[in-house]
């Protein structure tokens, strides 16, 4: 096979304060011209590595030893002036997170036409931008008055400015909400099928790389644990860690991924009740009338893209945000508004964030991040005994082993059950989780989700469960409310709203999110 | 448990103080604090204090450097050396007290303002801005002119003029610190202003707060050798400002007695570049982005 990029052999070794770290371990890959190659896996197992050893973009300290061929020529024995000439004109990279890839104080069309000035190529940015279906006068914007999608799709111009041959895209979907990463999905198969250019694309997300991908490689570790053609690899995963990282992202509609049956827990007195809020922030209406319930020992998924109002609902009904106008009632009494008051309904109902890395402080030990809320709330008896009941609670066991332990020598999943167990030693009766699992590995995802069904049967812990992944509520959600631009546009059981949309833009949201072959699109008008 | 945070804290101490050690300059400014600090505790027992007593000396005035005078003496015949070493005990306390006085100022502002948000912190940083415009020297002489002659007035004048800049940094940390999730978590766990600034606002401004402390003293210790040189010090003390004062006005020039005007003045400059090192070695430990720059 004498394709247009092909690995053979390649590893990858970092030189550290301790010792040689082997990120990459004998990958062989190979691409054609107008063939996709996904290469899933999850943070830290070399995969954006290998993207990066292609163009030679590593780090001084990395060591690489095999070969990279791009169109038969090998990039480790290119001239540094050869290199330069490869780069962008052959080879170009859309690289993860457009936020900060972009310059901010030029103008995005100047950005697009530096590598076309690099290279002394001719092209037009206004040809370029409609490429990606974007007006032309985008090109005299600056990077921030551009949406997210918007940026993704700047970057893809950029990459294709010199008409590359090769497109390695590193994670190029992943800050974006479902609606703009189908479109960003779309613009780039439309441009392998009519360009005839190679694409590699880097994703921890399956289902992403399954709807766009021929081939698809799985790393893990710094090794290919599983490669071959993206139907297969999907449908029948012979590797236990692809089958992990297909379990992680559930198809809206497969009976079998969902955790819940439907009557479990849906009958309870309301506990907490939203009615007619809303939020002003000066003339932006963050949340417009919503009325929202949650009954005790219910998971409710609030639903809803980047932008919709989400977090700043579950701000209100946490009482950190003031509504405007409407009323917020834990079990039939109004929110009190004093500060002890306020205090004492925290331990009636808890935050989970998003991001555990930055939700603990990395200053403390996991021991006083989860004694915290016993402290603020001068909680009576044994404090350490608590700590490590809730410790347990959340699965971290033996949980004496944890106690001095800072966030920093946690993995991801560990940090977030360290943040669930700060909230479970006040004893509540509702978690507000924004985003539990965004944040976390594919494999990690499963159990986090398990622990919260776990803690609702348990502990008969309602949830209020704030995402913008449809398979997510599918999974564990009694109940699903679909947001859009401050309103509930919907809300209903999960079998009612997920199978069976009523409102436009709950259609919208669900045919955006990425369809894999494993199950063809589910029909709306069955209910399993 | 506390013992667990307490083990924890003695490593990071630990960990801070081996970074601290391996850069040369911080450790030259620290050893050279130590020996200067030692000689001003040390002064009242190793020398005496009769000396720096008009009324009893027994040198000519204007005597250069000889075998009995290391450093000479100066127009009244005391001896130079005598009068510097005594001199650096006034210069380390005002300049430490006027420097505890403007970083207790400044970050009790600063984490207000941030904290606190709205009309505080409007009130609280045009109050900063006013201290800012004014040129502080100025305000410094102002204030020693009105208020009576003495150490707390000097102390008082420089720590109420240079606080704005540290009222600032503080601010803008406090603003970063409290942006982060964590914060957020501590409220959604009840915890009031007070459990937030104590627990997790105070301890990440800290270190910052103490960097630019030891860099504060340098230039309180400036401030203070300038008002006194201009002669608002308390002319009862011996302070190294007051000694270029009086050299200035005594005619140490014409006499061209150097030996009057050079060991004062190099005094400020080893404390000043002591308490600078130091503040720089402690600002690459605590932000080792600064460390390629070197």
């Amino acid at each position: 096979m004498n394709g247009l990029l092909e690995l053979r052999d390649l590893s990858v070794h970092y030189r550290t304060a301790r010792g040689e770290v082997t990120a990459v371990r004998s990958v062989s890959l190979g691409l054609d011209a107008g063939q996709t190659l996904g290469l899933a896996g999850e943070s830290g197992c070399g995969k954006s590595t290998v993207a990066m050893s292609v163009l030679r973009l590593l780090p001084r300290d990395a060591r690489v030893e095999g070969q990279v061929l791009l169109d038969g020529e090998d990039v480790r024995g290119m001239s540094w002036g050869r290199l330069r000439a490869v780069r962008w004109a052959a080879a170009s990279v859309v690289f993860q997170g457009a936020m900060h890839a972009l310059n901010p104080v030029h103008r995005v069309g100047e950005q697009i036409a530096e590598p076309m000035r690099l290279h002394g190529v001719t092209g037009s940015v206004s040809a370029l931008l409609d490429q990606v279906e974007l007006p032309s006068r985008a090109a005299r914007a600056y990077p921030h008055e551009l949406s997210g999608g918007q940026k993704q799709r700047v970057m893809i111009a950029m990459a294709l400015a010199c008409e590359p041959r090769l497109v390695i895209a590193d994670e190029p979907t992943t800050a974006l909400d479902v609606v703009v990463q189908a479109q960003v999905l779309d613009v780039l198969k439309r441009l392998v099928s009519e360009r005839g250019i190679g694409l590699v694309m880097i994703s921890h997300d399956l289902s992403v790389l399954a709807s766009t991908c021929d081939r698809l490689a799985v790393m893990r570790h710094g090794q290919v644990v599983e490669e071959g053609p993206a139907r297969e690899v999907i449908t029948s995963p012979a590797h236990p860690h692809t089958q992990a990282l297909a379990a992680a992202f559930p198809t809206v509609g497969d009976p079998a991924s969902r955790q819940v049956t439907p009557s479990e827990g849906a009958d309870g007195p309301v506990l907490l009740r939203a009615s007619d809020v809303h939020v002003s922030f000066g003339a932006t209406r963050a949340v417009a009338g919503v009325d929202l319930e949650v009954r005790a020992g219910e998971i409710v998924a609030l639903v809803g893209q980047s932008g919709s109002g989400k977090t700043t609902l579950a701000r209100t009904l946490l009482g950190l945000q003031k509504p405007t106008a409407g009323r917020v009632l834990f079990e039939g009494r109004e929110l009190p508004r004093s500060a002890s008051g306020l205090r004492a309904y925290r331990r009636q109902v808890q935050l989970v964030l998003q991001d555990p890395t930055s939700a603990l402080n990395p200053r403390h030990s996991v021991y006083e991040a989860v004694a915290e809320g016993l402290r603020i709330h001068r909680v009576d008896g044994d404090e350490s005994a608590r700590v490590a009941e809730a410790l347990s609670q959340a699965e971290l066991r033996p949980p004496e082993l944890f106690f001095p332990s800072l966030p920093h020598e946690l993995s991801g999943g560990q940090r977030q059950r360290v943040v669930i167990a700060g909230a479970l030693a006040l004893g509540p009766r509702l978690l507000v989780a924004d985003e539990p699992v965004a944040s976390l590995d594919a494999s990690v995802r499963g159990e986090i989700l398990a622990l919260l069904l776990r803690l609702r049967r348990e502990l008969g812990l309602a949830a209020l469960v704030i995402t913008h992944d449809l398979g997510l509520a599918w999974t564990i959600a009694d109940r699903v409310a679909v947001m859009y631009r401050g309103e509930l546009v919907e809300q209903g059981t999960v079998e009612q709203v997920l199978l069976s949309p009523r409102h436009d833009y709950t259609r919208t949201l669900l045919a955006a999110v990425p369809h894999d072959q494993r199950s063809t699109r589910p029909n709306w008008t069955n209910s399993p | 448990m506390t013992a667990i945070a307490w083990q924890r804290r003695r490593a990071a101490a630990r960990a801070t103080w081996r970074e601290f050690a391996s850069q040369r300059g911080g450790l030259v400014g620290l050893i050279g604090l130590a020996v200067i600090t030692v000689l001003a505790v040390l002064a009242p027992l190793v020398t005496d204090a009769s000396g720096l007593d008009v009324t009893r000396v027994t040198a000519r005035p204007w005597e250069p450097p000889s075998a009995s005078h290391w450093l000479g003496t100066d127009h009244n015949g005391r001896s130079v050396l005598l009068l510097t070493w005594w001199g650096t005990r006034i210069s380390l306390v005002v300049g430490l007290a006027a420097t505890v006085l403007s970083v207790l100022i400044g970050t009790v502002v600063g984490i207000a303002a941030a904290h606190f948000g709205g009309w505080v912190s409007a009130v609280l940083m045009r109050f900063t801005d006013f201290f800012l415009v004014l040129p502080s020297l100025v305000l410094a002489i102002a204030l020693s002119t009105v208020l009576p002659r003495g150490l707390g007035t000097i102390v008082l004048a420089i720590g109420v003029t240079s606080w704005p800049a540290t009222a600032r940094l503080v601010r803008a940390q406090t603003l970063a610190v409290e942006a982060r999730p964590f914060i957020e978590r501590a409220r959604a766990l009840g915890g009031g202003h007070g459990h937030v600034i104590g627990r997790h606002v105070l301890p990440a401004v800290l270190p910052l707060v103490f960097v630019n402390t030891t860099l504060t003293v340098a230039s309180a210790i400036v401030a203070e050798s300038t008002l006194s040189f201009l002669g608002l010090g308390d002319p009862t003390r011996v302070s190294w400002g007051s000694l270029l004062h009086a050299a200035n006005m005594h005619g140490a020039v014409s006499q061209r007695a150097w030996w009057f005007l050079v060991p004062p003045g190099l005094g400020v400059v080893c404390v000043v570049l002591a308490f600078t090192l130091c503040g720089r070695a402690l600002e690459t430990v605590l932000n080792p982005r600064l460390k390629g720059e070197r």
